[in-house]
């Protein structure tokens, strides 16, 4: 079949939404039409091993290339030639986009996160934000299809709001490397907990895809398959089936919907031709990412209604959450001068520190309501652009402290759950079009106190824990209103087509369907109602396994 | 290369350019000089409009698009200084044999405002160096006695210790130490001196340390007085 040809489901997008929603679709025995708005890519094209030095500047991330010259985004990063977006007076928000098959998937940091019974009934327990209109349990079986297919590793430990996966799905976790053991050690001591991550990483083989050879940065895409990405598995796999069509460079602006109400189909301009052309199907599926899916329902026109599309409840492009983010670093001269082997491993995270104080918060004790976990970052790695980085002087001396700290310093990084606020949406800018003459997005975006007091919390509790090593930290953090990451910069923004129990409050239903439009489905981001701590990537993926079996279920039974 | 990357340099005594720098510093600018201004000035330089690396660069062909810039005089000079923050040791290449100059060559060329900013401080700190040399020696830096240089490097190089109105010179060799750190340890005598060795691919699971490293690690963490337990 041709783009131009109906199918039975027009996919918006190739990240982790768009091609879960392909995937099982297409396995169901339905046609899809996969929409992308960026150019054909195959993490063949990774650079896998190529050492810094073979790059210019050593691979630093650019302007062009902001994460780095070797990183797997192309024609994305936070600012794209003639496709603006704005930005509200006195807000600012960064917007990550990477206009490439398989999306962002291409180069995520593969941290993956299971959502707890705490994460989906926030409200009900602290009164704050909204609860999604489904439970843990209902989703948990959901997650472990998802880990399993997608091949996640980590253990089962058991701890307060972190599940544990079923049996046999997740793969072994990576050796905890000499400072990660370090920490584990301090973190026992006070009861922080230093616990095996989980990574969406294969350490044993699956179908087609090899384990990691525990080298080449996951950044710059993975052309062994072992750090997952849409690209080397849902994509290829709903291929096979033969129901797939793809057409990238195909940039969507629009659902079409007849006299009805019922979507069509979508709008699209074909970037290589500058044609407009229509795509039509049985349903329609969004997932172009969080800012791309408002876009497009807030620029549907709807005869009679000015609000967009799907928006009877005026939550579309509210609720815009990322997670919080904020650093801190410490040297440990306990670490100085440690015996050296090869400490790349699965180049991320092998451990990490979960959230542990739910009590506390619970009891009042603690003045935040919402948790974060910690990621961390140390080991013998490249020493990169950064090898001088705190040292002084010049000469043989200067040599030796160059090795005496190698592998001494640690990074802390807070990865923290937002509440959603009044003061962060996205709409549409009137007054701006991209090239494509498309109107931009513009963002309102701001952190509450519940934010900042979360990220006095993590600063205190990573004092204690550097401090109990024996460490020194780099520089003292700086006050949280400073300290904290801008909006969007974690590149985790949810929410802003919220699911919920109620047509009135909320864009979608618990299957992602819209409200407003039977045959019109959401599987990306965006239906997040709350923003848990945990990376969100692997809960789009489960979400969206949920919501397309409900789509393949409609399909079937000739419902759509 | 273009005119404009040649700095405005104006040979006087000693005093008067400690007392501009001051000057400049003091008003927080460091504004281009005219022929009045008798000094030795960092002035702003016009930025380098050359094609970028891009959106979507070609990995099969990773060589920098833009034309180098620096003089083949900067360029000794820069050999001449990253040598001395590093000197080759042993077996361990000094950095001017492991291409840092040319990297250098290449970051202050670049078309970015991050490399745009320390093409400013180099360009105008390696004619600072060879004004100051020539004060203090009468010749070039590269031309001085090794106590010479260390004499003016002395002056600039600690950050407890910068000699007072030198404080833009420092910021100047804080940036090479950093470019000529990074740029020797990307290399691959710059990983085997630090110790790096990794990006290596290997099969089954993750070997991770090595008896020695876990040995060390549990003697650390029990003569600390807490508990080993490896993951």
């Amino acid at each position: 079949m041709t783009p131009d040809d109906p199918h039975d489901a027009v996919v918006v997008g190739s990240g982790a939404g768009g091609a879960m929603a392909a995937w099982m679709l297409t396995k169901s025995g339905a046609s899809v039409l996969m929409l992308e708005a960026g150019r054909d890519y195959s993490p063949d094209e990774s650079p896998m091993l190529n050492m810094a030095m073979e790059a210019p500047l050593r691979g630093v991330g650019t302007p062009d290339k902001e994460f780095g010259y070797f990183d797997a985004t192309v024609d994305g990063g936070w600012q794209m030639p003639g496709e603006p977006y704005t930005q509200a007076e006195g807000s600012e928000f960064l917007w990550w986009r990477s206009r490439m098959l398989g999306g962002r998937t291409n180069h995520w940091a593969r941290n993956s996160f299971r959502m707890g019974e705490y994460d989906f009934k926030p409200k009900t327990r602290d009164g704050l934000g909204v609860d999604w209109p489904f439970e843990y349990k209902d989703i948990e079986p959901w997650y472990d299809r998802t880990e399993k297919l997608v091949g996640v590793y980590g253990s089962n430990d058991g701890l307060e709001n972190h599940p544990n996966s079923g049996p046999g799905v997740l793969q072994t976790p990576p050796k905890f490397r000499v400072w990660e053991t370090f920490l584990k050690a301090g973190g026992d001591a006070i009861n922080v907990p230093v616990v095996a991550a989980r990574r969406a990483v294969l350490t044993k083989k699956i179908d087609e895809r090899s384990p990691c050879y525990w080298a080449s940065g996951c950044g710059r895409g993975c052309s062994i398959g072992a750090a997952f990405q849409t690209t080397t598995s849902l994509i290829p796999w709903a291929k096979k089936t033969g129901k797939l069509t793809i057409a990238t460079d195909a940039m969507v602006y629009e659902v079409l919907l007849d006299s009805s109400g019922k979507a069509t189909g979508v709008r699209y301009i074909d970037k290589a031709t500058g044609t407009h052309k229509e795509a039509k199907g049985r349903v329609v599926v969004l997932a172009a990412s969080t800012g791309e899916t408002a876009r497009i329902l807030l620029n549907s026109q709807v005869a009679g209604r000015s609000e967009g599309l799907a928006n009877s409840s005026g939550q579309v492009g509210r609720n815009l959450m990322d997670t919080v983010g904020s650093n801190m670093s410490a040297y440990f001269p306990q670490l100085e001068g440690r015996p050296r082997y090869n400490e790349d491993g699965a180049m991320g995270l092998h451990a990490y520190i979960p959230f542990w104080d739910y009590k506390r918060i619970q009891s009042g004790e603690v003045d935040t309501p919402r948790g974060y976990h910690v990621e961390i970052g140390g080991s013998f790695g490249d020493p990169g652009m950064g090898a001088g980085s705190g040292l002084d002087g010049y000469g043989s001396s200067l040599r030796s402290d160059v090795k005496r700290r190698y592998g001494a310093r640690i990074g802390f990084t807070q990865r923290g759950e937002m509440i959603p606020n009044a003061n962060s949406f996205c709409s549409i800018d009137t007054n701006t079009k991209d090239k494509f003459g498309i109107p931009v997005l513009k963002f309102n975006f701001a952190w509450s106190d519940h934010e900042l007091k979360q990220v006095t919390h993590f600063q205190n509790a990573m004092k204690e824990l550097i401090d109990k090593l024996g460490g020194t930290l780099v520089s003292e953090p700086a006050d949280p209103a400073k300290a904290i990451s801008k909006g969007g910069e974690i590149i985790h923004e949810v929410g802003t087509a919220r699911m919920g129990a109620d047509a009135k409050d909320s864009v979608t239903n618990q299957f992602g369907k819209t409200w407003d439009v039977d045959n019109l489905y959401i599987t990306d981001g965006s239906v997040f109602a709350s923003k848990a701590h945990k990376n969100p990537t692997i809960t789009i993926m489960a979400i969206a396994m949920r919501s397309s079996d409900n789509i393949a279920t409609r399909l079937r039974t000739g419902e759509l | 290369m273009t005119d404009t990357t040649t700095p405005v340099i104006i040979a006087i005594d000693r005093r008067v350019t400690l007392k501009w720098l001051m000057g400049a510093m003091a008003v927080g600018q460091l504004a281009a000089c005219g022929d009045q201004a008798k000094g030795l000035s960092w002035p702003e330089l016009e930025a380098i409009k050359a094609a970028g690396i891009g959106k979507d660069p070609d990995f099969t062909n990773l060589a920098a698009p833009w034309p180098l810039t620096l003089t083949a005089a900067q360029l000794e000079a820069t050999a001449e200084l990253v040598d001395i923050i590093l000197p080759g040791e042993g077996d361990i290449p000094a950095p001017s044999k492991v291409g840092v100059p040319a990297f250098i060559n290449e970051w202050v060329s670049a078309p970015y405002p991050d490399q745009h900013k320390d093409r400013v401080l180099i360009i105008n700190g390696l004619a600072w160096l060879d004004e100051e040399s020539k004060v203090r020696n009468g010749v070039p830096f590269v031309r001085a006695e090794v106590r010479a240089q260390a004499a003016i490097l002395d002056d600039i190089a600690f950050k407890d210790r910068v000699k007072e109105g030198l404080e833009k010179p420092a910021e100047f060799f804080g940036r090479m130490r950093s470019l000529t750190l990074g740029a020797f340890y990307t290399t691959r005598e710059g990983w085997a001196d630090i110790g790096y060795m990794g990006n290596t691919p290997g099969t089954g699971d993750y070997a991770g340390p090595t008896p020695e490293a876990a040995a060390h690690i549990k003697g650390v963490i029990e003569a600390m007085g807490l508990k080993y337990t490896p993951a």
